[in-house]
């Protein structure tokens, strides 16, 4: 390979890691808030993100009330806008199936609720995955907008080496890095932050404080899938999606989750920009198929070198 | 009370007699098994066969039924193959075992799939038609598995030497570079294999980018930009799927490398998939190069009329003509055997030799099978997209259009 190739080729492989990992850093927000916060491992947050591109769609396609905007501007305010709405799904699956198994009401327990928890989110994740096959049917969609298939072309000064900057990544990039600023302002500056941190590191002492928390817990779970919902919505801009995606994506949730340092939100999202990275370079020297190998292989490395994640604490949380 | 007189008792078993007479006089359904993936990446094609299958029942019904058996109906038993050879051939086993009274079935559109069932239906003896490409679906020594496409080796062998043709007499040259980009599906990884083999030495061509990835793909940057360092004069696409071709053509769309402008040579039916165009805009796939196994010709023309008429898909393609083949391959193999049964069924296909009626929905226009199960004289069919439609170019006998090649190669 040449000097020119070999310059474009890291190039590009850079800018598609960081819109990339951007976007799955937002997505993996979503489960460490609510691992974070509640210390519930949500099964059903690749349905979640289903959730999100199937609320996108509806917004923005057919007589969606977005579908004014237009193919340049709709998909992206159809992507934030799914957020609220799968934001009150998640509120609702809290209320009336997740709190039965978490909070307060398991604290002490032998597993801490970890079981029914278990149980409880694989089954929401069943019926999410079947009952969007009946919903939605299997023919596959996608959120279509021009945007996906052109590029802003940036010369390297290098002979003819040229980084494609995709221009509907490069959207979802930025709505990604603005969400997870928003949250972290959340958490770091507003008293709902505290409140949720007070409940994750004490829930005992939290409602001896008079914090209500199952409502924060109900908040944090609805965050958490909101967020999430928002990547979903992104994703489906330039990604084809049906009922079943959402198993494509959890296991890189996963990933990024305990890459960046279980308990860590920040650090989800660090943890879902090292996956996109190492997706997108091991593709430099690796075939395509063992893109998904190396992040496990880098997974792997991170739990026998350094078990609190990329960016966590041993003791860190929220 | 009322008294049961013997006069009464005699018009009763009488009247039951009558009705049992009535019904032997009433001739059976005759069940026929469709396991198609109706869920998952590859529910489109499943969908699709599904609307081919349920026509072609109805046609047969209509027009009388299975005669030799004095006008039985035929009932299609659908079964979903779901998204992995695993649910496949779990539905496999549930459909042998809930339907022991099948006279024989087809599917299950992706060859890993294929060969999954075909281990579960072969030990039923059951007989199993197939569109599938790989050709180790019938390299097994099976009896009962009969296999309509040319195979996937088959397939790598004739299509090279087609786009060899077309290019060099659109450009006056011979492409010597050539790029491989699929999935690590079976049929695909049977496509590689001779090309690599043999065919590109053949025809004096170097691999110069050879991308294989796991389906299905998340991003295509990568192999995009290799396909730009590498500068092949054709791309060779083997992916299996709607979605990975969305994500393909669009990849290339946004490098500037639009089948407009670098030669992309898609393989398989889900190209031709309606949805395609649904899911990026036309313009991402206008004069991409389809290779597939069975496209409808001028004999077909009024059965395509009345399949969009009926399903306002926008055109009728590979995966439906691939389906209302099958089932009426098995009807006509159900009349020729006078008999539902299984075993009388697969000598019926065995020893059939057909130039009319399903053999019109080939290009070959010829429906018998060897000794292997494979379709003798299966000949691969070449569309492309025109204006946003797939329009066939090759073999003459269903071309409606000539063939282009972008300009700029």
């Amino acid at each position: 390979m040449d000097i020119e190739s070999l310059i474009e080729n890291v190039a590009n492989a850079l800018t598609a890691g960081i819109t990339i990992g951007c976007i799955y850093g937002l997505m993996c927000i979503g489960l460490g808030l609510i691992f974070g916060i509640m210390k519930v491992v949500n099964f059903a947050q690749g349905e979640i993100l289903m959730l999100g591109m199937f609320a996108s769609l509806y917004l923005v396609t057919g007589g969606g009330i977005l579908a004014f905007l237009g193919p340049y501007i709709g998909p992206f305010v159809g992507a934030i806008l799914a957020g609220p709405i799968v934001f009150i799904v998640g509120a609702l699956l809290h209320k009336f199936l997740i709190s039965r198994v978490s909070g307060l009401k398991t604290a002490g327990s032998i597993d801490d609720g970890h079981f029914g928890q278990l149980i409880v989110t694989l089954g929401i994740s069943l019926i999410l995955q079947n009952g969007g096959m009946i919903v939605f049917g299997s023919t596959p969609f996608t959120v279509r907008t021009p945007l996906s298939s052109s590029a802003i072309e940036v010369g390297l000064g290098y002979g003819d080496a040229t980084v494609f900057l995709n221009k509907a990544k490069l959207i979802a990039c930025a709505v990604a890095i603005a969400t997870a600023l928003a949250l972290y302002f959340v958490m770091e500056f507003t008293r709902i932050g505290k409140a949720l941190r007070a409940a994750a590191d004490n829930p005992t002492a939290a409602t001896y404080m008079g914090i209500n928390v199952d409502n924060y817990y109900r908040m944090a779970f609805g965050m958490g899938c909101g967020i999430t919902a928002i990547a979903g919505g992104l994703m489906a801009t330039y990604l084809s999606f049906g009922p079943f995606v959402g198993f494509d994506y959890v296991i890189i949730m996963y990933s990024g989750v305990v890459l960046g340092g279980i308990g860590s939100i920040m650090g989800a999202f660090w943890g879902g920009l090292t996956v996109g990275f190492v997706q997108q370079f091991s593709a430099l020297v690796l075939p395509p198929q063992l893109q998904n190998a190396m992040i496990f292989i880098v997974f792997l490395l991170i739990v026998l070198l350094r078990p609190q994640g990329l960016f966590g604490r041993s003791a860190e949380r929220a | 009370m009322t008294q049961i007189t013997r006069r009464t008792a005699l018009a009763g078993a009488a009247a039951l007699a009558g009705s049992r007479a009535a019904r032997a006089a009433d001739p059976a359904e005759v069940k026929i098994a469709m396991m198609v993936p109706l869920s998952g990446p590859w529910a489109r094609s499943g969908l699709l066969e599904q609307m081919g299958a349920r026509m072609a029942v109805d046609d047969i019904n209509a027009a009388g039924g299975i005669k030799s058996l004095g006008g039985a109906k035929i009932k299609l038993v659908e079964f979903d193959a779901g998204d992995s050879a695993e649910k496949a051939k779990d539905a496999a086993q549930r459909m042998v075992a809930q339907e022991p009274d099948l006279a024989g079935g087809f599917g299950a559109w992706l060859s890993s799939f294929t060969l999954a069932i075909t281990e579960v239906t072969e030990r039923a003896e059951l007989p199993w038609m197939t569109l599938s490409y790989s050709d180790a679906i019938t390299g097994r020594g099976f009896k009962y598995v009969f296999q309509s496409s040319p195979t996937a080796d088959a397939q790598a062998a004739e299509v090279v030497p087609i786009i060899m043709k077309l290019a060099e007499k659109a450009t006056g040259k011979k492409p010597t570079k050539v790029a491989i980009v699929g999935d690590n599906s079976a049929s695909s990884m049977s496509f590689y294999k001779p090309l690599k083999d043999h065919v590109f030495k053949e025809q004096g061509l170097t691999l110069v980018v050879d991308e294989v990835f796991a389906p299905p793909l998340s991003d295509a940057t990568s192999i995009v930009q290799k396909l730009r360092s590498g500068k092949p004069d054709f791309v060779l696409l083997q992916s299996t799927n709607v979605g990975d071709d969305k994500l393909l053509v669009e990849k290339f769309a946004e490098f500037g490398l639009s089948a407009k402008k670098m030669p992309l040579i898609g393989g398989g039916g889900h190209w031709c998939a309606p949805e395609l165009t649904k899911l990026t805009a036309p313009e991402n796939v206008e004069g991409v190069i389809v290779a597939l196994a069975d496209w409808p010709g001028k004999k077909a023309a009024e059965l395509g009329k009345r399949f969009v008429e009926r399903t306002k898909e926008p055109w009728f393609g590979h995966d439906s003509i691939f389906a209302y083949a099958h089932v009426s391959i098995l009807a006509a193999a159900i009349d020729m055997a006078k008999s539902a049964d299984r075993h009388k069924v697969a000598a019926a296909l065995h020893s059939m030799d057909l130039t009319t009626g399903p053999a019109d929905l080939f290009p070959d226009g010829h429906v018998s099978y060897d000794e292997k199960g494979r379709r003798k004289g299966a000949q691969l069919c070449v569309v492309q997209y025109h204006n946003g439609v797939p329009m066939p170019v090759f073999p003459e006998s269903i071309a409606t259009t000539p063939a282009f090649w972008p300009k700029s190669s």
